[in-house]
């Protein structure tokens, strides 16, 4: 389970809405459905992380 | 590798190799042009050199008969007897020069053999010709001195000149032979590096093609919403492989979008 990826989820949708989840999946290119099934790797941390940092910057 | 830098590269090669193959061919007509230059220079000079003292002797020779034929009168003994002397002359310094420039040892030899048989001959014929002027011009007395006597410088003459024309023919074939040998290393180049490139150029145009294709499936399954299963493997450092990795997203986005309309539908 990748609990930390799910919580970027939860954390776009809390600050951006549902746009900002469409928006997270886009530049992270993994769906939360898939997401649910990918491990929380440092890798895809960093992914989310940066996508997270780009919807800031961007306002959502 | 990008698709752009690929284009160039491809494109810098064609151009390369088609300045190497003028630049080759520029060589290659001027090391032919060097070659005939030095066989006109040198062998062609001295075969021409050798006819003209070849037929300079046989005018010598006549020279000698006219006057034994037609000596009798004064002034016909007189320039006959000065045209005889003239083509003596031409002949001798002609061998002695040729002799002087020929590389060839073994023509330099003959034709050393022929300037000492030629002065013989020559004295020969001045003894012929106190004979005959002092015997009342007595053509037979003085013919019986040097008849035949102008067969062995003749026959030595006509080695040389056939030595000297097998060398030009020789070197003519040689020379032949050797733009041969670089036209057909030339079009095994050329056309190796030919085939090569677009062999290159085949590979990189069905590689883009097919990658397209692979694009151009998954783009229409996305314009038609059917997601189901789909799975974009298109990736590479390439603009294809960055149009590919924009489609991820995009399809990730389409299954957030689906997954949140299923979700508020259920709702």
């Amino acid at each position: 389970m990748a609990a930390k990826l799910n919580d970027f989820y939860k954390q776009a949708a809390q600050e951006f809405g549902l746009a900002g989840r469409i928006k997270l999946a886009m530049l992270t290119k993994i769906s939360s459905e898939k997401a649910e099934a990918a491990p929380d790797s440092p890798e895809n941390i960093k992914i989310f992380q940066q996508a997270m940092a780009q919807l800031r910057a961007g306002g959502g | 590798m990008k698709i752009s830098t690929k284009l160039i590269m491809f494109f810098c090669g064609v151009v390369t190799l088609f300045v190497l193959l003028a630049v080759a061919l520029l060589a290659q007509t001027r090391s032919v042009s060097a070659g005939y230059d030095t066989l006109l220079a040198r062998q062609v000079r001295q075969a021409e050199a050798a006819r003209v003292i070849q037929v300079s002797f046989k005018k010598q020779v006549q020279e000698w008969k006219d006057i034994l034929l037609r000596g009798h009168t004064p002034d016909d003994l007189a320039k006959y007897t000065r045209q005889f002397h003239e083509q003596q002359t031409a002949v001798s310094n002609g061998a002695e020069t040729l002799a002087a420039d020929m590389q060839d040892a073994e023509c330099r030899d003959l034709l050393n053999q022929f300037v000492a048989a030629h002065k013989a001959l020559g004295e020969k014929y001045q003894a012929a010709y106190d004979v005959y002027v002092g015997g009342s011009f007595d053509f037979k007395a003085a013919d019986k001195e040097v008849r035949g006597k102008d067969r062995p410088p003749t026959d030595l003459f006509d080695q040389i000149v056939k030595r000297l024309n097998d060398d030009v023919a020789a070197s003519v074939a040689a020379q032949a032979r050797a733009v041969a040998r670089a036209r057909n290393l030339a079009l095994a180049l050329s056309g190796g590096l030919l085939a090569g490139l677009g062999l290159v150029g085949f590979v990189t145009v069905r590689t883009i093609l097919q990658r397209l294709g692979r694009l151009k499936a998954v783009s229409d399954r996305l314009a038609k919403a059917d997601i189901e299963g789909l799975s974009v493997d298109i990736s590479g450092p390439d603009e294809i492989g960055q149009f590919g990795d924009s489609m991820k997203g995009v399809h990730a986005a389409i299954e957030e979008l689906t997954k949140l309309a299923s979700a508020a539908g259920q709702a």
